[in-house]
Order: C-alpha cells, then sequence, then structure tokens
C-alpha cells in the first residue's frame, strides 16, 4: 500500500458523531489508517452528520468511518445513509464502531440495527483495527473497481457523458 | 524631506493628501476631496493632485510628474463585482465569499453544488466583474466542478473566471472553457478545513487591475506616475494587515466603515483559540478578514438598512419613544437624496440609529458565535466563525464614522448583540473604541506597501479616542 502516490490514496472521512468529546481513539484511528494507505480525513470530535457529508462531497471520498463512544450513536446516526443519497453520495461506504449503545445490548442486535440504518459494516470497541482495514480494502475494490485511479477515470469520463 | 501623495477614487469623492517623508516618519502636511466625476476619473485626480502641489485647478498632469511620488485607489464603484461558486455552502463556498471581499471585491451573487440554468441564466444578467470558481479538495470532488465547467463554457458570460478548486481538474476546466479567459490559481481549500485564499485573492487584485487601467481611463495616470491603483478596500485591508506587525500593542484590532452604500467590517485577530471545552466547526478563518455589507449603508443602502434592521431599529425607536413613520419619511428623504446631511437634532438622532444598525448587522455577520453544547464529559462550546474576543481596539472609520465623536453608535450595538438566538456572539470583550477623524485610512493603505512602518505610525497617531458621552 505504501507505494500508492498521494493521488492515488482512496480518502476515508473519520470523525467522532454527536456531542460526543472522545478524541483519543479518533487520533489512534488516524494514524492507523494513514499508516494503512488511506488519505484520512479527520474531522475530529462532535461532528455532526451534515459535516461528514459536506467533507466527502468536497474530497470525494469513498468511505465514512463513524465512531460513538458514550452510548447515544443510535439516536446520532440515525438517517445518515438518507442524508448520504439525498446529497447525491450513494454508493459511498458507510462504518461505524465504539460503543455504539448504552447498556448490556448484544452487539449482534446493534449491529443490526445499525446495519439497518444503513451501515454496510459495525464494530465493537475491541475489533482488531487490522481486519477492519481489509474489509475496507476489500469493499472499496468491490464498489469502486480495484485500481483507484482506473475508478477516477471512469467516474470523470461518465460525468462527462451525463452532461 | 520627501513629498509623498496619496489619492483615493471614491465613487462620490475624489480625496487626496500630501505627507511629507522623512527618515523615519511620515507627516501629513494637506488634506483636500472634490467631486468625482464619474464619466472621467482623472479629473478629480488631476484637480486633487494640482490642489496638494499647489498648482493651477486645470495644470495638465504631465506638468506635475516627478513632483512627489504618487499612490492611488480606486472603489470602481464600490469594488469589484464577484460572483462565486463553489461546492459546499459550508466549505469551498465560504472560502470562496471570503477570498472575493478580502481582495476588495463585493459578492453580487453565490452559487453551491451545480449550476441550475436559472442560476446560469441569473450570472447572465448580472454580468459580474469576475466569476471565481471553486469546489473540491484537490484530489478531490471532479463531478461538480466539470458540470459547472461545461455550464459556464455554454454561457454567454464574458468577464474573467478565476479557478481556485480542485487542482486535479485545473487543466481539463480551461479546456472545457475554451472560449472564456480562466484564470487558474491555488485551490481555495486544498485539503478539508485548509484555507488557502492568499493565491485566488492575488488573482482577483491582477484582474481589478486591468479592468480598472483599461476600462476606466486610468492608464495616462499609471504610465505618467508608475503607480498601480489599488481597490479602495484592499488597500485598508492592508493597513490593518500592517498595524499588528509594527505595532505589537495593537496585535488584535477591527475597524468599521460605514459609507453610503456599504458597510465594511476588517477585523485581525487569531480566529480560534484551542482549547478542550471549545470545538471549531467548519472553516478556521484566516487572522485578517473583511467583509462587506452591500444592503447596510447610510444612503444609497438606507432602503434595504431599513428592511434588514427592522428588528433593530424598531426596537431602538420604540426606547427612545420616535414613531416608526419618523424613520420611514426620513429614509424615503435620505434614498432620494443620497447627499443629504441631517439638519436638526431629530435628524442627527435617526441618523446615528442607522449607522448603529449598520455596525449591529456588519458585526452579527462578521464575527462568529458559541453555542453551549451539554455532552457526558461536561459543558462544551461550539464555536462557528471568527471569534473577536481579544479585539482590544475598534476603529470607526468612513464617512460617518469618521465624523462622529461618540463612541456609543458602535459600543451600544455591540452590547446588544453579545447573545443572539442561543448562540453568545464573540464581539470583542471591552474594546477602546477610535475614529479616524481625519478618514486617512484608506489613503495611508495605499502607502502601506511601501513605507509599511510610516504609514502604520501616522495611521495609529491620527486616531481620536472616541468619547463616551451618551447620545
Amino acid at each position: 500500500m505504501e507505494d500508492k502516490t498521494e493521488r492515488e490514496k482512496d480518502t476515508i472521512i473519520l470523525g467522532v458523531i454527536g456531542s460526543d468529546c472522545h478524541s483519543v481513539g479518533n487520533k489512534i484511528l488516524e494514524l492507523f489508517f494513514t499508516a494503512e494507505g488511506f488519505k484520512v480525513v479527520n474531522l475530529g470530535v462532535m461532528v455532526s452528520q451534515q459535516e461528514f457529508v459536506d467533507a466527502a462531497i468536497e474530497t470525494n471520498a469513498k468511505a465514512i468511518l463513524v465512531s460513538s463512544l458514550y452510548g447515544h450513536g443510535e439516536i446520532d446516526c440515525q438517517g445518515f445513509r438518507d442524508l448520504c443519497i439525498e446529497k447525491g453520495l450513494d454508493p459511498i461506504i458507510l462504518y461505524a464502531g465504539g460503543n455504539l449503545v448504552v447498556g448490556k445490548t448484544p452487539f449482534s442486535v446493534v449491529e443490526a440495527k445499525f446495519k439497518k440504518m444503513g451501515f454496510d459494516r459495525v464494530f465493537p470497541p475491541d475489533v482488531d483495527l487490522k481486519k477492519v482495514a481489509e474489509l475496507l480494502r476489500q469493499d472499496i475494490q468491490e464498489k469502486f473497481g480495484s485500481d483507484s485511479r482506473e475508478a477516477k477515470l471512469d467516474k470523470s469520463i461518465q460525468a462527462k457523458e451525463s452532461l | 524631506m520627501k513629498p509623498v501623495i496619496s489619492i483615493d477614487i471614491g465613487s462620490t469623492w475624489t480625496k487626496g493628501a500630501l505627507f511629507a517623508l522623512t527618515d523615519s516618519s511620515l507627516q501629513l502636511s494637506k488634506k483636500i476631496a472634490v467631486p468625482t466625476t464619474q464619466t472621467n476619473l482623472v479629473q478629480g485626480f488631476t484637480e486633487v493632485l494640482a490642489s496638494l502641489l499647489n498648482r493651477e485647478k486645470l495644470t495638465p498632469l504631465k506638468q506635475m510628474v516627478g513632483k512627489a511620488e504618487i499612490y492611488f485607489s480606486s472603489s470602481a464603484k464600490g469594488g469589484l463585482r464577484i460572483a462565486a461558486i463553489g461546492l459546499v455552502p459550508d466549505l469551498t463556498l465560504q472560502l470562496a465569499k471570503l477570498a472575493a471581499m478580502s481582495a476588495g471585491g463585493k459578492v453580487i451573487r453565490s452559487f453551491s453544488f451545480s449550476l441550475t440554468k436559472s442560476d446560469v441564466a441569473e450570472l447572465e444578467k448580472l454580468q459580474p466583474d469576475i466569476v471565481l470558481f471553486s469546489g473540491g479538495t484537490d484530489g478531490g470532488n471532479t463531478k461538480y466542478i466539470l458540470e459547472n465547467a461545461h455550464k459556464l463554457e455554454d454561457s454567454r458570460l464574458t468577464c474573467p473566471v478565476v479557478y481556485a478548486g480542485n487542482r486535479g481538474v485545473a487543466e481539463e476546466v480551461v479546456e472545457i472553457m475554451k472560449s472564456k479567459e480562466v484564470i487558474v490559481t491555488e485551490n481555495l481549500m486544498p485539503e478539508v478545513g485548509q484555507v488557502n485564499i492568499e493565491p485566488a485573492r492575488e488573482k482577483i487584485r491582477e484582474i481589478f487591475l486591468k479592468r480598472i487601467v483599461n476600462g476606466r481611463g486610468l492608464s495616462e495616470i499609471v504610465e505618467l506616475f508608475g503607480s498601480q491603483p489599488k481597490p479602495t478596500p484592499l488597500a485598508v485591508f492592508e493597513l490593518v494587515s500592517a498595524i499588528p506587525q509594527f505595532h505589537p500593542d495593537w496585535s488584535d484590532l477591527a475597524a468599521i466603515d460605514i459609507g453610503g452604500a456599504t458597510t465594511d467590517f476588517y477585523s485581525n485577530t487569531e480566529s480560534y483559540l484551542e482549547t478542550d471545552t471549545v470545538i471549531l466547526k467548519g472553516i478556521r478563518e484566516p487572522r485578517v478578514k473583511r467583509t462587506v455589507e452591500g444592503d447596510l449603508g447610510m444612503r444609497v443602502s438606507a432602503r434595504s438598512l431599513l428592511d434588514t434592521g427592522r428588528v433593530y431599529i424598531e426596537d431602538r425607536l420604540r426606547n427612545l419613544g420616535i414613531e416608526p413613520e419618523v424613520m420611514e419619511k426620513f429614509v424615503e428623504k435620505i434614498s432620494g437624496n443620497t447627499e443629504y446631511l441631517p439638519e436638526t437634532e431629530a435628524e442627527i438622532q435617526l441618523d446615528r440609529i442607522l449607522a448603529e444598525t449598520c455596525v449591529y448587522y456588519a458585526a452579527l455577520r462578521h464575527a462568529g458565535g458559541w453555542k453551549e453544547t451539554y455532552t457526558p464529559q461536561g459543558k462544551v462550546y461550539v464555536q462557528t466563525g471568527k471569534d473577536l474576543r481579544r479585539v482590544k481596539a475598534i476603529v470607526g472609520s468612513g464617512g460617518f464614522l469618521a465624523a462622529e465623536g461618540s463612541a456609543e453608535v458602535m459600543r451600544l450595538p455591540l452590547e446588544k448583540l453579545r447573545s443572539f438566538g442561543d448562540e453568545k456572539k464573540l464581539l470583542p470583550e471591552n474594546p477602546a473604541f477610535y475614529r479616524d477623524r481625519d478618514y486617512l485610512f484608506p489613503l495611508l493603505g495605499n502607502l502601506v506597501e511601501k513605507y509599511p512602518k510610516e504609514a502604520t505610525t501616522l495611521a495609529l497617531a491620527s486616531l481620536e479616542i472616541a468619547s463616551d458621552e451618551g447620545m
């Protein structure tokens, strides 16, 4: 992955959603995914859905990784996929992870809830990040094609044709 | 001692001053203003120059060459009319507007996402002087930009287009827009949240020069005296930028200029102080910032001021026991006669209320705010826009504020603005108020590039503390 140039890297958006100020994990994620060869746009803490979407539009991002650690993730994430569709980001990959809900709800229930909301993958707090990066590469390849530069070219041709 | 002359060609007045430059200081020797002839800008310029050099009124320009160093600015009817195009309203479009205003321009219309047919029709009708075209981070979005490039190419627009968007498609944009004059510069926002407005500002300035010099007959002045004009607001911007560099005591300042048609607000202070309890949302605004409000003005824009400022104005009238109709009538009178100066105590009071309203709404739009939010980790503030709390000095410049001796006209509206809705506005906490009594800011702004230390020193020395007496 390290041999990709800055322009060839896939852009992903990171941030902690809602009124959540937990910033340590967010910084670790930024370092980790950067090392994994992604171009990371980190929006930091207390990020609204609108901010995630705005940043994804400007940067032509392939994925948004939403963190939530304070237990209110379910409310904060409601309607996220809908907003993406409204804003024309239909194919974008959405991941959610962290302490997504309060209490001792089994993870499978949480996962089902978030998938129903339109998130492609949901992760518990103790997930192996290496695994997440691997899945992310797979998902990007599946949705956007194997070579990101090719995918970009295809898209600009499409854009021209749609005019 | 060397004579230095600075002239500002405004839309109604051409103002000029003669300064004496010694080894280390600049002194004001003489000041004059004559009416501007819109059809011939050189006429007022010549008249002012002749008077400053003690010559006959009709002395030809040629005979005055070499008698003094000459610098000049022109407001070009309120500055260049710029249409701003961005992608997301809070990101690249916001920066495009900031860049346009900081270059001394006026944003006449702004567009986000895809241009619609009616957007393009409106652009054609408005015929802006410049289109500032941005969108996408470097390597980011291309779809909207290429789409808009095609639409602009197919439009009947004739003005230059400054492209300051995604670098990755800059060449393609130029190719698409082959029938237009496209000037490519660096991206306004190369990365999300990274602000890079200087290169675009510089391009706008270059276009201003070409337009004003060739289009308005100023080439004669440029050729004879070898100096290029600046847009008037840019001259003030440069002065406000330079003051803290040479006078650390004035590290944080703001200036308000209320004119007949517009109100300008300048600030020079760090826009965000990072702490654990304050979180900035949106872009981090530049340290030096200018905003200009086309709907806030004392004469030409008095009508729109009445509409924009209705809430503030009605509140003030109620407190002072003045009937709203009195203000309506006054505004009607001054809109029809834009040279009018108030004649009675009552009219002076009405004029002051209008000026307060300009200050209120210009500050509302220029300054950022905090919203209190409770999180499981405690109370935090979410900041949007620019933090002006550390501003220690506010200078009133321009026709009305230069003439107004009382600080109240600035202090009162700012006090009333401290909270707006559920937002705490980030206004100067305990500022001193000054007035630019001789209205030297634009004239000294012209000299900043060449004599920054001397010009800023004289600008500060010529300020007068605005008195605290109530109105």
